[in-house]
């Protein structure tokens, strides 16, 4: 069989040569009748920052919505060995996968603290037996993510409804992690935001993955500010992969990047 | 240095005053049996006794984002309960509370299974029906239930040693009844499970991706709205010592939301405001029109939604709200007239934030996608 031109041969043999963590293969999804993905195949190693790219309406917020199980996929989802499609939300929740949905689902009548701690609502139940143990480790969470987002610590007792937008994704990832996820999926963190804001933002997480080795698949339009944290980068042209590799190769490959992301990825400025 | 010592001392102060507050309750609610004739301290009782079923609702409607029209079959389940028990079985009247509380929780947990696939609209349709088709089924279960004659069965009366007389004793029990229920209610909420039911109602979506289970936590809602409503309705029997199927029509069950949308969605004390409102008003509407009272109440209802749209707790805090904003305005325009003052002038004229930070209760959601 000759492999897909997605994942050519060069790729795969290139460093990170480590088992495949998350596996997609042959991932269809879709709203009813509209089918949005049409067979994608990909993988990511554990540890690794993948970034999704591609047009609007190309599938890229399906892709982690069927990761999650927000939406419903046919194919195979595999993480670390367990099949993803087909489990609700909470179970996919369970399995250490943790969503940042689009356009940030804070919960804005909640306090920043309170948002943070159902983020570990599934560590917390009241009748484990290790609850003290495990109360005192969300304690430690908190005082973690308060560490990489200081903001949020100002403002802790604060209604999330009352944070600007670039505070409120930061919550959003904050309330993600105190999962302790061993994947993380963030769809657009830098929808709406101030380039600086979205920046800062991503410095954050190229930190959160490289201390906590957390595995991010990030979805962004901004294909320039994703290729700079990610290590590998796939795009995605309505509803199928069309490029695939190391962010560098994608950042270099000008032509075609202009072609699928519209923009020029090779020009400083971003898109 | 100066902000934090500000803080400390409006944290100080705010405590002082919650302080004072409560203890001016506390005498208020201890000593108004004393001081009130017996019909009053009944109406008292009577409001006391709706708001543990309002603070049931309130758990559904006001924090869960659902809503519930049926909430009258649950307080009839409690108040039958307790009466079958005190009839046929001659149980004291404590034994019936919590048969009375567990039944309706249990109840709840059953009837809660529709609101896992309908919302809006459609669960208030669901659970009107539960109203609607409670009476009927009780007069026709006539060898426990009286049928339409209904139960009449024996209220508290005072010990001896207590002194009371046999007003101001329901009183206390119904109040012991109702702190212990509010408590509750308020704890619920700060807890896990509190938290997991207001994320659900705020982003249904993404409560579900950080791994909270919607069924449970709706269904649970639902079961803990309906344990209130039971005790509300146990200790209903209590006081009036009579239960019949015409005592629960439906209306009871629009009463209860009117009452507590008028009292104050998503508010801790908005169920006894509601519950105050839902005594009162209507003797009120009474002496007004002798004809039409329905048409009186309802209208009332109309001019509170008017004026204080989050319900009658969150109107304090809309007075204040408009009265420091209307205060920095007149102050900021001052400032603008005097010249060389612009540093000095308030930057903002109003921070419209206080105003609407007010408790809202969201309104049953539909799905976007």
């Amino acid at each position: 069989m000759t492999e897909p031109v997605t994942d050519s041969t060069e790729t795969t043999g290139r460093a990170n040569a480590e088992p495949h963590f998350l596996k997609v293969a042959g991932l269809h999804a879709g709203y009813g009748q509209a089918r949005v993905l049409q067979g994608l195949d990909f993988s990511v190693a554990r540890g690794e920052v993948c970034a999704i790219l591609g047009p609007n309406g190309a599938g890229k917020t399906t892709t982690l919505r069927a990761l999650c199980g927000m939406v419903r996929g046919r194919g195979s989802v595999t993480l670390n060995g367990t099949e993803l499609l087909g489990r609700s939300p909470e179970q996919t929740a369970r399995l250490g996968v943790a969503h940042v949905p689009e356009g940030r689902g804070t919960f804005n009548d909640l306090t920043v603290e309170e948002n943070l701690r159902i983020g570990a609502h599934l560590r917390t139940g009241r009748w484990r037996r290790d609850g003290r143990a495990e109360r005192a480790a969300v304690a430690a969470d908190l005082e973690r993510i308060y560490g990489y987002f200081p903001k949020l610590r100002q403002r802790s007792r604060q209604d999330a409804g009352s944070l600007s937008g670039g505070e409120q994704q930061m919550l959003a990832i904050g309330r993600a992690l105190m999962l302790r996820p061993s994947l993380l999926l963030l769809d657009e963190p830098s929808l709406g935001l101030a380039p600086l804001v979205t920046r800062e933002l991503f410095e954050i997480v190229r930190a959160v993955n490289e201390e906590e080795r957390t595995t991010v698949v990030v979805v962004e339009q901004n294909a320039q500010l994703a290729l700079d944290v990610a290590h590998r980068a796939h795009v995605l042209e309505a509803g199928r992969l069309v490029l695939s590799g190391p962010s560098q190769e994608i950042r270099e490959d000008g032509q075609v990047a202009e072609v699928y992301l519209g923009v020029s990825v090779r020009s400083g400025k971003g898109g | 240095m100066s902000t934090i010592t500000a803080t400390l001392d409006t944290d100080r102060a705010r405590r002082l005053r919650l302080a004072l507050t409560a203890l001016l309750a506390a005498v208020v609610t201890v000593g108004a049996p004393f001081y009130f004739a017996p019909f009053q301290v009944f109406q008292l009782t009577m409001v006391l006794l709706y708001a543990v079923a309002l603070a049931g609702l309130n758990l559904l409607v006001g924090f869960g984002g659902q809503i519930s029209l049926g909430h009258g079959a649950f307080f009839a389940a409690g108040a039958y309960t307790a009466a079958v028990m005190l009839d046929r079985y001659d149980t004291g009247h404590l034994a019936t509370l919590p048969v009375a509380a567990v039944g309706c929780f249990l109840l709840g947990l059953g009837f809660g299974v529709p609101a896992l696939r309908l919302r809006g609209l459609y669960l208030a349709l669901v659970t009107l029906s539960f109203a609607v088709f409670l009476p009927p089924l009780l007069k026709r279960l006539e060898p426990v239930t009286g049928g339409s004659m209904g139960l009449t069965v024996d209220k508290l009366q005072p010990p001896a040693w207590s002194g009371l007389a046999e007003d101001q004793w329901t009183y206390f029990v119904v109040l012991a009844v109702t702190a212990v229920a509010l408590l509750l209610a308020r704890n619920l909420l700060r807890s896990r499970v509190g938290r997991a039911l207001l994320a659900v109602r705020d982003n249904e979506s993404a409560a579900e991706v950080m791994g909270v289970r919607l069924s449970l936590h709706k269904t649970l809602a639902f079961a803990w709205s309906a344990l209130f409503a039971g005790v509300s309705g146990c200790v209903y029997t209590w006081v009036i010592g009579f239960v019949s199927p015409d005592s629960f029509s439906f209306v009871l069950s629009i009463t209860l939301l009117a009452g507590l949308v008028v009292g104050g969605l998503a508010s801790l004390y908005g169920p006894l405001l509601g519950a105050a409102f839902v005594m009162y008003v209507p003797s009120v509407a009474q002496d007004i029109s002798e004809a039409a009272p329905g048409v009186v109440f309802g209208l009332l209802i109309i001019a509170v939604m008017f004026v204080a749209p989050t319900g009658l707790a969150g109107l304090a805090g809309r007075v204040r709200g408009a009265a420091v904003s209307r205060l920095t305005r007149t102050t900021s325009a001052a400032g603008d007239r005097t010249p060389g003052s612009e540093p000095s002038a308030p930057p903002t004229p109003a921070d419209p934030a206080p105003v609407d930070a007010e408790p809202v209760g969201a309104p049953p959601r539909t799905e976007k996608e």
